[in-house]
């Protein structure tokens, strides 16, 4: 255990994944022409990264744990350092799951006023600089993307309620 | 015929509705080269959804326009604010801010515009008539040697890789694994769907790219709260008028460096992976060697502005030139522009130039155009850039990565390619995090099908692999992947360990062997000549008696750019 890092854990993943996805090249269908089968290259490509995460995994091993002394891991410390990215990502995602009900327009204007917010701050001002500026440059794209380019974004189940 | 191919292309290309195009693509490239934060490639990658619905021409002239713009446009913040706005205007901010601070912004500005103008135009010559010349021998190649070239290419992510050589090629296999997901190309058979319809399709090219590159360097300029919340004109932005004509007398009088540094950068974009972030540094390092006052250099010397941005932007044109003849990409923005070519129905190969001459021409007659306009639209662009600077950067990182969900779902038209927006783009924040380069994950995703279409047809042709040795281009560029993959260890170690004194004299003779098998008094000669290199170099470490000094300076390495 004493030898154990991030970048161990990391190559065991990777070995892991290798080991699903060479599985899961026996499920691919076989066929009675050609040389090279559907199959072959991703396996080519799977031994090459196996080998690769193999090796990966003994450097990060030889190379052991790190040296003592360094700031103890905290959930709390890891949610502040990250805390601008992981609301991207949530917001984002909340964008993505509620595309279908508020569509492309609503749900980009509230995504970006939403993580304007939650980056920027709440205060008065900035709320309404906000909403300013998510509904402008959304709109604007929207506008450029449906007119001008000709594209069919979700329309959203609320807007056909409304 | 070539006067024809340029008369078409010229037809082409000289549209008002793509010239006005391309001034768009030049002014956004100026723009985003300028805000530190974002990069060149990045700006291609986001422009890509917009050239989807464009043809061939128009859409390949709008991303050339985005390039050349991106390599300008770095110089901008790079000497009124002292930060590089891309790491191609690195060695620039060393004279270009002093010389700014020193009460000559204008002068310094047009200092950069002007070399990197008088750069693009003498690697543009170079990429008219180096590309199909190179282009004529890749017509040789059998589909062994099409393997073997791409198997080339992909090794070029050990040099990708900068520190960590095994991370560099993890994230190449990776890219690769993602290539084969979804229905084969060949046979159309469905690979690693896991019972999923929408993945049955694969991963759409541009989702996967934007996914890795944009949405995660986003998020990686939005992780510090500080930074997130300061604009970048607090780093001193001002706003100057440009003194063209001085300039422009003063770069034609420093011709020497001004040609040396161009073909530096020419030089360093031909060479596979070592794109503009390199070549700066190269040409300013050599700028000041050959300057008769180097203790000047570092101070708001001309020379030391004129060197990395005429390198700057002779890079392009050397990478185009390893794209459009063999088609590889020479840097990771020639491998979205390759990738671009994909989505475009364009196989790019070194067939590329003699089957699609007007597209190659009008891609050519671009570069040229595109240098033009940044000339004449930097000093218009300079006051966009200062409005530009005043925004908070978390407010500029917002609405990108909406028009990032807006420009992938434009693509198809379907919601899967913003989840898969989402997943790379986590992906590629996490292999920022753990130290995995990105750059060999996208030459893995954009060389993956390629390199298997070729494998299927070389074996379909015949099923004896010998042929991947004996046939000598194959076995040119095979010797060559096998050095690349060692190269970044061979300049690690280079003048420290006994081994980096062998090393290249070792390549030289083990590349003499396809030379002397292609036959001809041309390349018999050539090997004959690659022999008495190798020989001369074992010399002269044995008359030093193999002396390595542990302590020797490193070059520059190479990063990500």
């Amino acid at each position: 255990l004493s030898r154990i890092n991030r970048d161990v854990y990391i190559a065991v993943f990777l070995l892991l994944l290798c080991g699903v996805f060479i599985g899961a090249t026996y499920d691919i269908r076989e066929i009675d022409y050609g040389i090279l089968t559907p199959a072959a290259w991703p396996r080519i490509v799977l031994v090459a990264l196996t080998v690769l995460s193999l090796i990966y995994l003994f450097q990060s091993l030889r190379r052991g744990a790190p040296a003592a002394g360094g700031e103890a891991f905290s959930v709390k410390k890891l949610l502040e350092r990250y805390r601008n990215p992981l609301w991207c990502y949530g917001l984002f995602l909340l964008f993505l799951l509620t595309l279908d009900y508020l569509g492309m327009l609503i749900g980009g204007v509230l995504f970006v006023f939403c993580l304007l917010t939650a980056i920027g701050g709440a205060g008065k001002r900035d709320l309404l600089r906000h909403a300013l500026i998510a509904i402008v440059m959304i709109g604007a794209m929207w506008a450029l993307f449906t007119y001008a380019l000709g594209v069919i974004f979700p329309q959203g189940e609320i807007v056909s309620i409304l | 015929l070539v006067l024809d191919n340029i008369a078409a292309a010229f037809h082409e290309l000289f549209v008002l509705k793509t010239v006005l195009l391309m001034v768009v693509g030049v002014v956004a490239g100026l723009i985003a080269g300028g805000v530190p934060g974002f990069t060149i490639a990045m700006a291609v990658v986001l422009t890509l959804p917009f050239t989807f619905g464009m043809d061939a021409v128009q859409g390949l002239a709008v991303m050339m326009g985005v390039f050349v713009g991106g390599l300008s446009g770095g110089l901008m913040s790079g000497i009124l604010t002292g930060i590089p706005g891309t790491p191609s205007s690195v060695a620039t901010t060393f004279d270009g801010f002093p010389m700014a601070r020193a009460g000559r912004p204008g002068f310094a500005l047009g200092l950069g515009v002007w070399s990197s103008f008088f750069g693009g135009i003498i690697s543009a010559v170079l990429l008219v008539t180096l590309a199909p010349q190179l282009a004529r021998i890749g017509l040789e190649f059998q589909q062994w040697d099409y393997f073997s070239l791409v198997v080339f290419a992909l090794t070029i992510t050990a040099s990708l890789a900068g520190e960590n050589l095994v991370k560099g090629l993890i994230a190449g296999a990776l890219g690769l694994l993602v290539a084969t997901v979804g229905e084969d190309e060949i046979n159309g058979v469905a690979r690693f769907d896991f019972g999923n319809e929408a993945i049955k399709q694969g991963f759409g090219f541009l989702p996967v790219l934007i996914g890795l590159f944009a949405f995660s360097q986003l998020l990686s300029d939005l992780e510090d709260r500080v930074k997130a919340r300061k604009s970048l004109a607090e780093g001193g932005g001002v706003a100057v008028r440009i003194e063209h004509r001085k300039a422009a007398m003063t770069v034609l009088r420093h011709w020497t460096n001004l040609v040396r540094s161009s073909l530096i950068g020419v030089f360093t974009g031909i060479l596979p992976a070592a794109g503009s972030s390199i070549s700066n540094i190269l040409a300013y390092d050599q700028a000041k060697k050959a300057s008769r006052e180097p203790e000047k250099f570092g101070t708001g010397c001309e020379d030391g502005i004129i060197a990395p941005e005429s390198a700057n932007n002779a890079t392009a044109g050397g990478a185009l030139i390893t794209m459009m003849a063999l088609g590889i990409p020479g840097d990771i923005v020639t491998a979205v522009m390759l990738g671009a070519l994909l989505i475009h129905d364009v196989i790019p190969s070194p067939t590329f130039i003699t089957e699609s001459p007007v597209l190659a021409y009008s891609l050519f007659l671009a570069f040229f155009l595109a240098n033009f306009m940044m000339l004449a639209l930097q000093s218009y662009t300079l006051r966009l850039f200062v409005l530009i600077t005043r925004v908070k950067m978390y407010i500029l990182a917002s609405i990108i990565l909406a028009y990032c969900a807006i420009g992938v779902f434009a693509l198809s038209n379907i919601a899967f390619d913003i989840w898969t927006l989402f997943w790379f783009g986590v992906l590629g924040y996490l292999m920022r995090i753990f130290g995995f380069p990105l750059a060999p994950m996208i030459l893995g995703v954009v060389l993956g099908g390629i390199a298997e279409r070729w494998l299927s047809r070389a074996l379909a042709r015949s099923d004896d692999l010998s042929y991947f040795v004996t046939s000598p281009w194959s076995l040119f560029f095979l010797i060559l992947a096998a050095f690349s993959v060692f190269f970044p260890k061979y300049q690690a170690d280079r003048g420290k360990k006994t081994w980096t004194l062998v090393y290249p004299a070792v390549f030289l003779f083990t590349l003499s062997v396809p030379a002397f098998m292609m036959g001809g008094p041309v390349r018999i000669g050539l090997g004959i000549l690659l022999l008495a290199m190798g020989i001369r170099s074992l010399i002269k470490h044995h008359r030093n008696g193999w002396k390595v000094d542990p302590a020797a300076s490193l070059a520059p390495t190479l990063r990500e750019g």
